[in-house]
């Protein structure tokens, strides 16, 4: 793309799309270290990815301030316009998905007081790596413009609620065993559920780099693998 | 980028401007003078004129008929007379003449081949001495008629006013902004509507100040009167014979031995000047007035 | 991309296809001469019946060129030539027996500067209407004040309707040259850039204005403001160099436009 005539324009441009790189970069980390510390019940690195989500929130607002700014004074059209609601709306689901990894953080704080079953968190093991792989890819796709790379996330989510499902029958069989379980088992539950929504927001990012791109959107049914989303949780 | 090295405090920066500042002041001095000198005989003129010219102005003068040789009574009443009626006739022939020439100039033919050519013969004739179109009327028409009457003199004027009423016709129709004719015609105006409802509405005090001009600079004609109006010594409202008139009286009367005839000369003059004065003033307060809307 | 069904983000009137809107004016195969220099290439489109239109490009692109052929303001002048076929109502404007004067009444058309009459601000309006009409004064009193209250200048002239149309203001000046030509009720209204003379408030009433006068007229607009083209138009027709380069839906041209020259000049990478 070439640049355009008034050159500060193109600086606000890229100054959004670094903001978006760290938010980025800063999620990824964020949910890596939050699958290590539930894994290893790493008490120390659970506390840093609860206190690293703040890194993100400010992020996110300079982004929106930013953004807000660059419209008012640029009256953005076209490409620009699109580029910049992409920003807003990437930035959304990137501070969601900091919100998420945090909640397993404060999780893991509370699992670690009474580690119980140890095994039954190896089945949260593959969708972390999943949704760490989703969150790559829609990064990188966001970063090159890759509609098709996008699309592959968009698509791939089906796997990540399949595994969502097999691990709730998983947990659903730890806790019919021994009601111990129950409690501890929950809170895995609800971590499997915060991997599934970050997957979700994953493909919220696919969609909009769909739109940056063409100007379009993509279809609004996406291919479903898990039967068990009737579940609601809380934060 | 560094800040230029140069500023009225470096010593040379000074001297450079200095210098020129001494060329300013050298030039303007110089114009204040010009245009001082100029006046300066301007005003000697106008002077002698009121100095000469007041002495002899009373009642009569608007009352009496022009003197015989050696009278020391009498005034310029049939030479007013005379001027003021050929002057309207001259310009009620040529103003309308030049208003429809200026108008197909500005209007109709602005794109036309046949407007360069008026254009340019009208230039021409602008500047053609009038002795000239004096000596053309002598030609044209007193020859073929017989004799000197009004009626050649008044055409005479006439051919004066028509060039300079095309001119400004033209360049204040000019003045009348294209958009404006394009809106009319966007309204599905037939051509002549925008030019008599729009164009002359805009242009209108220009139009009136062009005429006037026109009537002042005939007013003072004396050379085409010469060969054609000639002049009488009697009333006479009869516009196939000669006709007294202010520019041919003083020339004659100016050359004369008489003492009051001298006097009458200065006072016609006086008078002519004063007309052509109110005239041009009026002029500008119309074009001033234009000017303001 | 092909396996995935593309979901058009636009709400319906597609201008080609689907639903036929009821075309008012249509350009087909239109070229356009200043003397040997051709200014307009080979265009092509339809304006739809009671909607806005808006042309933008930059300067020279010849958008203001065309808006003179579909009223033919450029047989004005000497050496300026259309070629192809301007439709209004399927019957072409171009033709050589066509009475300019009244196409003009039907085609108005409403200019960059405004443009009053060197007379009262009810005359303004009359004088067009006395042209066409005979009416009685009260009639007349009745068709001026319709006028003036269909721009919304009724208001702020009501007290002083003999005024001089010069004593208004700016955007009550453009505002009066919109009543004096939609007083003669035309079917279609030409707008020449009407708001690059005027302060945004003025602005935003002739905005408002144009958004009212579509329910009754079909409007064309040439803008360099992409803004306002993208705010009043329901399309937009991008032109470059005399061709027009696009031509869509105005929202689909200021969010996503086909072509790569459309999309630098609305997003300011031009040149």
């Amino acid at each position: 793309m070439s640049e355009h005539t008034v050159a500060s324009y193109d600086k606000e441009l890229g100054q959004l799309g670094r903001y978006i790189a760290e938010m980025g970069g800063l999620a990824e980390k964020m949910i890596s270290d939050a699958m290590d510390a539930l894994l290893s019940m790493d008490v120390e690195l659970a506390r840093a990815v609860v206190s690293t989500d703040q890194r993100l929130d400010t992020l996110q607002r300079q982004i929106e301030e930013l953004a807000i700014l660059t419209i008012a004074r640029r009256q953005p059209m076209a490409v620009d316009l699109r580029e910049i609601v992409a920003a807003i709306r990437v930035s959304g689901d990137l501070e969601r998905v900091g919100d998420l990894a945090k909640n397993i953080g404060k999780r893991t704080l509370k699992l670690a007081e009474e580690p119980r079953i140890p095994r039954a968190a190896i089945g949260l093991k593959h969708m972390g790596e999943s949704v760490q792989l989703q969150l790559k890819n829609v990064l990188d796709s966001y970063a090159g413009r890759d509609i098709e790379k996008a699309r592959a996330v968009w698509e791939n989510d089906a796997e990540l609620d399949a595994m969502e499902d097999s691990v709730f029958r998983d947990l659903l069989t730890f806790m019919m065993e021994d009601p111990r379980n129950i409690s501890f088992c929950t809170h895995l539950l609800f971590c499997s559920k915060n991997l599934e929504r970050a997957g979700d927001h994953a493909t919220n990012i696919a969609e909009t780099v769909y739109f940056l791109v063409t100007g379009q959107n993509l279809p609004m049914d996406r291919p479903k693998g898990a039967s068990s989303s009737m579940m609601t949780t809380a934060k | 980028m560094n800040a230029p090295s140069t500023s009225f405090h470096t010593p040379s920066a000074r001297a450079i401007y200095g210098s020129r500042a001494r060329t300013d002041k050298i030039v303007r001095v110089l114009c204040v003078l010009a245009a001082a000198f100029g006046l300066l005989w301007l005003s000697l003129i106008l002077f002698t004129l009121f100095w000469n010219g007041l002495a002899g102005l009373h009642f009569s003068v608007f009352t009496e008929m022009t003197p015989p040789p050696g009278s020391t009574t009498g005034g310029l009443a049939n030479a007013i007379f005379g001027s003021i009626l050929m002057t309207i006739i001259g310009v009620g022939i040529g103003a309308p003449l030049g208003l429809f020439a200026g108008t197909y100039l500005a209007e109709y033919g602005r794109h036309e081949k046949l407007s360069f050519y008026v254009r340019f013969i009208n230039d021409i004739l602008l500047s053609a001495p009038s002795i000239v179109i004096g000596l053309f009327i002598y030609g044209a028409v007193v020859v073929p008629m017989g004799g000197f009457s009004a009626l050649a003199g008044s055409l005479a004027l006439a051919v004066i006013v028509v060039p300079v009423v095309v001119r400004t016709t033209e360049d204040m129709l000019l003045l009348v902004p294209n958009q404006l004719r394009e809106a009319a015609s966007a309204l599905g105006l037939p051509r002549s509507y925008v030019i008599r409802s729009i164009a002359y509405k805009a242009a209108r005090t220009g139009l009136i100040t062009g005429i006037l001009l026109a009537t002042a600079r005939v007013a003072g004609e004396t050379a085409p009167l010469l060969f054609t109006a000639l002049s009488n010594q009697f009333w006479n409202a009869n516009l196939l014979t000669t006709m007294a008139n202010l520019p041919v009286t003083i020339n004659n009367f100016v050359q004369s031995p008489y003492e009051y005839w001298r006097q009458l000369a200065w006072t016609g003059a006086l008078l002519i000047t004063l007309a052509v004065l109110a005239l041009n003033i009026f002029a500008r307060l119309l074009a001033a007035e234009r000017k303001k809307s | 991309m092909s396996d995935v069904q593309v979901m058009p983000q636009t709400s319906g009137h597609a201008p080609a296809a689907g639903r036929a809107a009821p075309v008012k004016l249509e350009v087909r195969n239109l070229d356009f001469f200043y003397g040997a220099n051709k200014a307009l290439k080979n265009i092509n489109l339809r304006l739809e019946t009671n909607s806005v239109t808006a042309f933008i490009g930059p300067s020279g692109c010849g958008k203001s060129t065309l808006l003179r052929v579909l009223n033919r303001m450029y047989d004005l002048y000497p050496g300026q030539k259309a070629e192809g076929e301007v439709l209004l109502d399927g019957e072409n404007i171009l033709n050589p027996g066509v009475d300019l004067n009244l196409l003009r009444a039907r085609v108005g058309m409403v200019f960059q500067k405004p443009t009053p009459f060197p007379m009262t601000i009810y005359d303004n309006i009359a004088f067009g209407i006395k042209l066409y009409e005979n009416l009685s004064k009260s009639e007349l009193d009745g068709r001026v004040e319709h006028a003036l209250r269909g721009s919304a200048l009724w208001n702020e002239v009501k007290d002083k309707l003999n005024a001089s149309g010069l004593s208004l203001s700016g955007g009550q000046q453009q505002r009066l040259c919109i009543a004096r030509t939609v007083a003669i009720q035309p079917e279609v209204i030409l707008f020449d850039e009407p708001c690059s003379a005027l302060d945004p408030i003025s602005t935003a009433k002739v905005e408002e204005l144009i958004d009212e006068l579509k329910a009754k007229y079909t409007i064309a607009i040439v803008t360099h403001n992409m803004q306002q083209a993208a705010r009043v138009s329901e399309h937009t027709a991008f032109m470059y160099l005399g061709e027009l380069v696009e031509f869509d839906e105005t929202q689909r041209i200021f969010t996503a436009p086909s072509m790569r020259q459309t999309q630098d000049y609305i997003t300011g990478r031009f040149g």
